[in-house]
């Protein structure tokens, strides 16, 4: 086997279910201790590339490595299995077990399984060992579905929508959790529709729409948005205009636009949002008054998420980061 | 507890072959275990696997207790008919009926995918399933039993033919169900499809009465139920040992099922 740089490895990934193409054209690769996440809207393709990746689906063209092996060969499988963990978007446990019992069924299928105990702890499930599954709540479940995920002590783990159904608290406290994996050395490939997730977890990201890959990088610079204009946003004083506004001034090398927002908004993008800014308070402060709701915000990971898979939006080349 | 497990297992693995078998029999008693355990906790499945059958006896020796022995009943009294023909139907119920739903149930929840992400080999999976099938049966046809001495049925003398016949016919059973469960798609369906093939299929294989029709008689030799009524029918009450006739039969049907199972079954909830 030659030396591995990536834990996962994917080239012009092609599926079909019969005439319907889910996967199309997707490649992308995760670095060993890497956190990648899989970004799309439903049926983008995200579900049907991570179960090629965890040997559930056949391929039908493309190469596909994990951890050095071909998951779509049988004979690799077992090996594979061993060695990465999937936390699925079901809840999937026997609803009668106890939390204790049903990680023990789990950690006797592997050759070294962390210990039960840790990884109960590891999960936050401390205190409900003894609880049977079924009187657990939604969030508890998905805990102790991460519990299995991690039991094997995999290498590679893959996260299907981590989160779902967490409150904030349990959300935070799943992150810092992934994040301590990772700085163990696990690497990790989930799928989310959470941009904010994305934006705290991920190294990288890679955004699927239709099958394709349409932009990847890290989650500050995906689309570009690290060099987007910023919107400076107010509510005018009353009895002003826009037109009595300083901002729209050619004197600043700005190319600032002025546009009207909901509530009676004034929206200013530009490109220089330090002079843009102090003219505008300027402005305000001579004329004795406040810029109510005033804001400046570049365009979140979410505004460029929906302006790249919006129906019909112009394909961009997919960009790769160099880091 | 965990931690011993653990160890166990990894010194098994790294002492080589001979000890490689051992430990792939110390995952099965593993697998074994955490079943029985889904089981028992479970109150639905323990009360109507072991109730009904129960109750069926009791109803069949209030109708019937005072009939002695008679043609209608092949020359048996209507209890010595009744024990071992409600022994194969809890079998059916608890290999067969049992496998069919809850593996179809477990798919569709996601818990098969879910084994299936571990490497938990496939066989020690089916392997695990069949010995708690054999185990609910073998607990089911003690009670069934010990329902019908009450009656004056005499306790069976040829034990060594009954449980080859039971292991067989759990066996057979077993892979008809996990047939079963590979073609239908969805868990709602079957319950509904599984008792849809059985019951008229117990019914004319003389389960619930005596059938008195030859050409059904043979019709019905050619199907799983009969042959398997049969053959547990012989040891039980004619001091007949083992009616390898039937068991052939029977192992031809669970070789069906088996190859169908091989080739159909599906862990993944939604189809390719």
């Amino acid at each position: 086997m030659r030396t591995q740089v990536n834990a996962v490895e994917v080239s012009g990934l092609r599926k079909s279910y019969g005439r319907v193409p889910a996967v199309r054209d997707v490649g992308f690769t995760v670095g060993y201790g890497e956190i990648v996440a899989l970004l799309g809207p439903n049926g983008a393709g995200k579900t049907t590339t991570l179960e090629i990746l965890e040997g559930f689906r056949t391929r039908d063209g493309g190469t596909a490595e994990v951890l050095g092996y071909d998951p779509g060969e049988r004979s690799s499988a077992r090996e594979l299995r061993e060695r990465t963990g999937l936390v699925l978007q079901d809840i999937a446990v026997e609803p009668y077990l106890t939390v204790r019992e049903t990680i023990a069924r789990a950690a006797g299928y592997y050759r070294a399984p962390r210990g039960v105990a840790e990884v109960i702890g590891l999960v936050g499930l401390t205190g409900l060992e003894r609880r049977k599954v079924r009187s657990l709540s939604g969030g508890q479940k998905r805990r102790l579905d991460l519990a299995l995920g991690l039991i094997g002590n995999p290498a590679l783990l893959y996260l299907d929508e981590p989160t779902t159904g967490f409150d904030p608290a349990a959300r935070r406290d799943a992150w810092q959790l992934v994040r301590e994996l990772r700085t163990d050395g696990m690497t990790i490939l989930l799928t989310t529709h959470d941009m904010e997730e994305a934006q705290a977890l991920a190294d990288r990201v890679v955004l699927l729409s239709g099958g394709v890959v349409i932009a990847a990088g890290e989650p500050a610079a995906l689309g570009g948005r690290d060099a987007e204009r910023a919107r400076i946003s107010f509510r005018l004083p009353a009895g002003y205009t826009a037109a009595d506004l300083p901002v729209p001034s050619h004197s600043v090398p700005s190319h600032s636009v002025l546009s009207y927002g909901a509530n009676g908004m004034v929206v200013v993008e530009t490109g220089a949002p330090t002079q843009a800014l102090h003219q505008l308070t300027d402005w305000a402060i001579r004329h004795g008054h406040v810029l109510a709701g005033l804001t400046v915000e570049r365009p979140s990971l979410e505004d460029v998420y929906l302006d790249l898979t919006r129906e019909g939006a112009p394909a961009r080349a997919p960009e790769r980061n160099t880091r | 507890m965990t931690t011993a497990v653990t160890a166990r297992r990894r010194s098994g693995r790294s002492a080589g072959p001979p000890s490689a078998k051992r430990a792939s029999l110390r995952l099965l008693a593993h697998q074994v275990r955490y079943e029985q355990l889904s089981f028992w906790r479970n109150p639905q499945s323990a009360v109507f696997t072991f109730i009904f059958p129960v109750v069926f006896v009791v109803i069949m020796g209030a109708l019937f207790g005072g009939v002695g022995k008679s043609s209608y009943f092949g020359g048996l009294s209507a209890l010595q008919y009744y024990v071992p023909t409600i022994a194969a139907l809890s079998v059916l119920g608890s290999c067969y009926g049992q496998l069919a739903v809850a593996l179809a149930a477990r798919r569709q929840a996601g818990t098969l995918k879910r084994i299936r992400a571990t490497p938990l080999p496939a066989w020690t999976y089916f392997a695990g399933l069949l010995a708690h099938c054999v185990l609910v049966s073998v607990i089911d046809i003690a009670l069934i039993v010990g329902v019908g001495r009450l009656y004056g049925v005499p306790f069976p003398s040829h034990w060594l033919a009954i449980m080859l016949t039971l292991v067989l016919g759990a066996a057979s059973f077993c892979a008809l169900g996990v047939a079963v469960a590979s073609v239908i798609s969805n868990a709602e369906a079957a319950p509904a499809v599984a008792q849809l093939v059985l019951f008229p299929l117990m019914f004319i294989s003389g389960t619930y009465l005596p059938i008195q029709s030859a050409l059904l008689n043979r019709i019905a030799g050619w199907l799983p139920v009969r042959p398997f009524n049969e053959a547990l029918t012989g040891p039980f009450a004619r001091h007949a040992g083992a009616d390898w006739r039937d068991l052939a039969v029977l192992a031809a049907w669970g070789a069906v099922g088996a190859v169908v199972a091989v080739r159909r079954f599906r862990w993944d909830p939604r189809p390719e």
